[in-house]
């Protein structure tokens, strides 16, 4: 067996805030390998963007790594010194932010900002980095880069800055980029001229894409394989199609449930009771529970194992009950056992 | 007041936002320019029906709403409510009957008020209750939003999102509306309690026999829960009609960029290749169609006329394209 590109194994990151202690990503592992494209979804605060931050090395001073090992191409990266942990990371995985003009710098024109990689990290000549940050830009679809190389942020729209973000990312040719949200600030039509994007990049130049995101419509537009998070927790893993099609988790039935698919009319949304569980406090039982309608008293006591369904992971004790789940929403009541 | 007579009617309303002049140019004399924000909409909202505008940021849609409600004055045009057309400034009585619910749950509140003093302020002011009386007022409107009504003393920041979106909603609806402006109402919610607001809003239009205005860049949500939808362009509606007839036969080649470009559910689909280019500036006067930069199909007349609303189908189905024109 090949080792993987990247490998997360039992990560868990604990957060001090002013309410205590906040565990925002609990005991997640996974992997990822070139060309794969994994979506990774969840609600905010259930931890996806702090999974990607702690890989990085870009947990703000509040976090701690409490636990968990990564390895970045079978190497641990705790036992590497500082300076080659960050030379590993960096020229193996890009990022992408949500907000492009935050992860812009504001006073350098946006052409120079993609070849600081290439010039002093791999010692490219000025003119030689101009020419491949050009090239870049084409290549993520900015039109007339020649003319926009030296426009400043603020000079461009919001989709181009963020074809400059994900032009800076490849810049150092990363063999997987991680996207944190990057479409959620744009417009429809712009969301769509950027997924294409990225769907080209992985098509063309193998890169594998890790999409963290809360819309499980981007998701099934351009991941394979789908990661859902609740409560700091993979609650199930699965191929997009698979999970999609017969979900193995009450969570993300219902998630699928209450999100309405712009393609066919239904005109009652489904609604999840309840609202997020607050992660300052002790976790007893499946986070789910109070809001599940499979739960029984057997959840609130202890919370379940991943355990695997056909060929998806599941945290439910129920899981294997997936079949009934289409009735059991239909009475929409917590049943008792 | 007649219950036929169509709850809001818009004609050829407009909304310029006065662009800031440099000290320079009034020296120079140069002709002021202004944003035309909403530039000559006609929009009609029917009796106990949800109509739902959609469209991309800068489209104009929110102060379409906003100029609707009366938070912003028209620059010009026409706004009709229940047949009355309201002036400069509107009636006690006008401004009670159409409310906004707002997009951000989180600054709309004011965060030094407990929901009782917001609610209080509303029915007093208006003078809807007796003041003995308020309190219990107050109490049942907590109730119809699903809030627990011994929440009344309790300040905006010990709610969740969703409750705040509740608590908009029973301030809105204490001063009896006829009509419900939601602008981005659920926007700013993740999806899980998304579901749950949209449904109450539903219910309460249903059960209090309101009339709803649904503003909201989701597509897949408005086509939930309207009847009829209109789309907006810079500054113009460009297609209207009934909601399962322009989901299924868009006919202005924005609307099916939009429909197109919109992550689907299904397996297998994919986004289709959208057209480059994005929501030109309004800096300059607009000559010919808006849409023409972006357009697909455009023709060379696209660039001298500006296209009015053609009928597509009998007898709501409208849509601004020279393409559409019999």
């Amino acid at each position: 067996m090949e080792t993987p590109l990247l490998s997360v194994d039992n990560l868990s990151v604990d957060i001090s805030t002013g309410r205590g202690l906040l565990k925002a990503v609990r005991k997640v592992s996974f992997e990822v390998n070139a060309g794969d494209s994994i979506g990774i979804v969840g609600e905010s605060g259930s931890g996806k963007s702090i999974t990607l931050k702690a890989i990085l090395g870009l947990l703000p001073g509040t976090a701690k790594v409490t636990s968990g090992k990564i390895f970045i191409h079978g190497k641990e990266l705790s036992t590497l010194d500082k300076r080659r942990r960050r030379d590993l990371i960096s020229e193996t995985i890009g990022m992408v932010f949500q907000d492009a003009i935050a992860s812009l710098n504001p006073v350098i024109p946006v052409g120079e900002q993609i070849t600081e990689v290439p010039r002093f990290r791999l010692g490219l000549s000025k003119e030689r980095a101009r020419e491949q940050a050009l090239q870049l830009m084409a290549k993520v679809g900015i039109p007339d880069a020649d003319q926009r190389f030296d426009l400043y942020p603020h000079q461009l729209s919001g989709g181009l800055r963020q074809r400059i973000a994900i032009a800076m990312a490849l810049s150092g040719s990363p063999k997987l980029l991680f996207c944190d949200e990057p479409t959620t600030a744009l417009d429809v039509t712009i969301q769509a001229q950027v997924l294409r994007v990225l769907l080209e990049m992985r098509r063309d130049s193998g890169v594998g894409l890790v999409f963290v995101t809360h819309d499980l419509a981007v998701v099934n537009e351009i991941c394979q394989s789908i990661k859902v998070m609740y409560a700091g927790r993979f609650v199930e893993i699965g191929s997009v199609e698979n999970t999609f099609q017969t979900p193995k988790h009450p969570y993300t039935f219902s998630l699928l449930k209450a999100a309405p698919d712009p393609a066919l009319p239904v005109h009652r949304l489904f609604s999840i009771a309840g609202e997020a569980p607050n992660m300052a406090l002790p976790i007893t039982g499946c986070p789910f529970a109070p809001r599940c309608f499979a739960a029984t008293s057997a959840c609130e006591v202890s919370e379940p194992e991943p355990v695997r369904v056909g060929n998806s992971y599941s945290a439910c004790f129920y899981a294997d009950q997936f079949g009934s789940w289409q009735s059991a929403e239909q009475v929409g009541v917590k049943r008792t056992s | 007041m007649n219950q036929t007579t169509t709850p809001m009617r818009a004609t050829n309303l407009v909304k310029h936002f006065a662009k800031h002049q440099s000290i320079l140019a009034r020296l120079r004399r140069r002709e002021p320019f202004s944003v035309p924000a909403v530039d000559g909409v006609d929009l009609e909202l029917k009796a106990g029906e949800t109509l739902g505008l959609v469209g991309e940021s800068g489209c104009g849609k929110s102060t379409l709403g906003r100029t609707l409600v009366g938070l912003y004055a028209a620059s010009s045009g026409i706004i009709e409510l229940f047949g009355q057309q309201v002036g400069e400034e509107r009636a006690l009585e006008q401004r009670r009957m159409a409310q906004m619910i707002f997009q951000d749950p989180y600054s709309s509140l004011n965060p030094r008020m407990t929901v009782g003093a917001v609610l209080r302020e509303a029915l007093l002011f208006h003078g809807l209750v007796e003041k003995k009386k308020v309190d219990d007022r107050a109490r049942e409107l907590m109730s119809l939003v699903g809030l627990p009504s011994d929440a009344l003393d309790s300040y905006p920041r010990q709610f969740s999102g969703g409750q705040r979106q509740r608590i908009g909603i029973a301030r809105a609806l204490a001063l009896q509306p006829r009509i419900l402006i939601a602008d981005e109402a659920v926007s700013a919610l993740d999806v899980s309690v998304q579901a749950s607001i949209v449904n109450l809003l539903m219910d309460l239009k249903r059960d209090l026999g309101l009339t709803m205005l649904f503003i909201s860049h989701n597509i897949a949500i408005v086509r939930q829960v309207s009847d009829r939808i209109a789309v907006m362009y810079l500054g113009r509606i460009v297609e209207s009609g009934p909601t399962e007839q322009v989901f299924n036969h868009p006919a202005h080649p924005y609307t099916q960029l939009l429909l197109n470009s919109v992550p689907k559910m299904t397996p297998g689909s994919a986004i289709a290749v959208s057209p480059p280019g994005e929501l030109p500036s309004v800096q300059k006067a607009i000559v010919g169609c808006r849409f023409r930069s972006r357009c697909p199909v455009s023709i060379p007349e696209c660039a001298t006329i500006d296209p009015e609303l053609y009928v597509v189908s009998e007898p709501t189905h409208l849509a601004a394209c020279l393409l559409v024109r019999k």
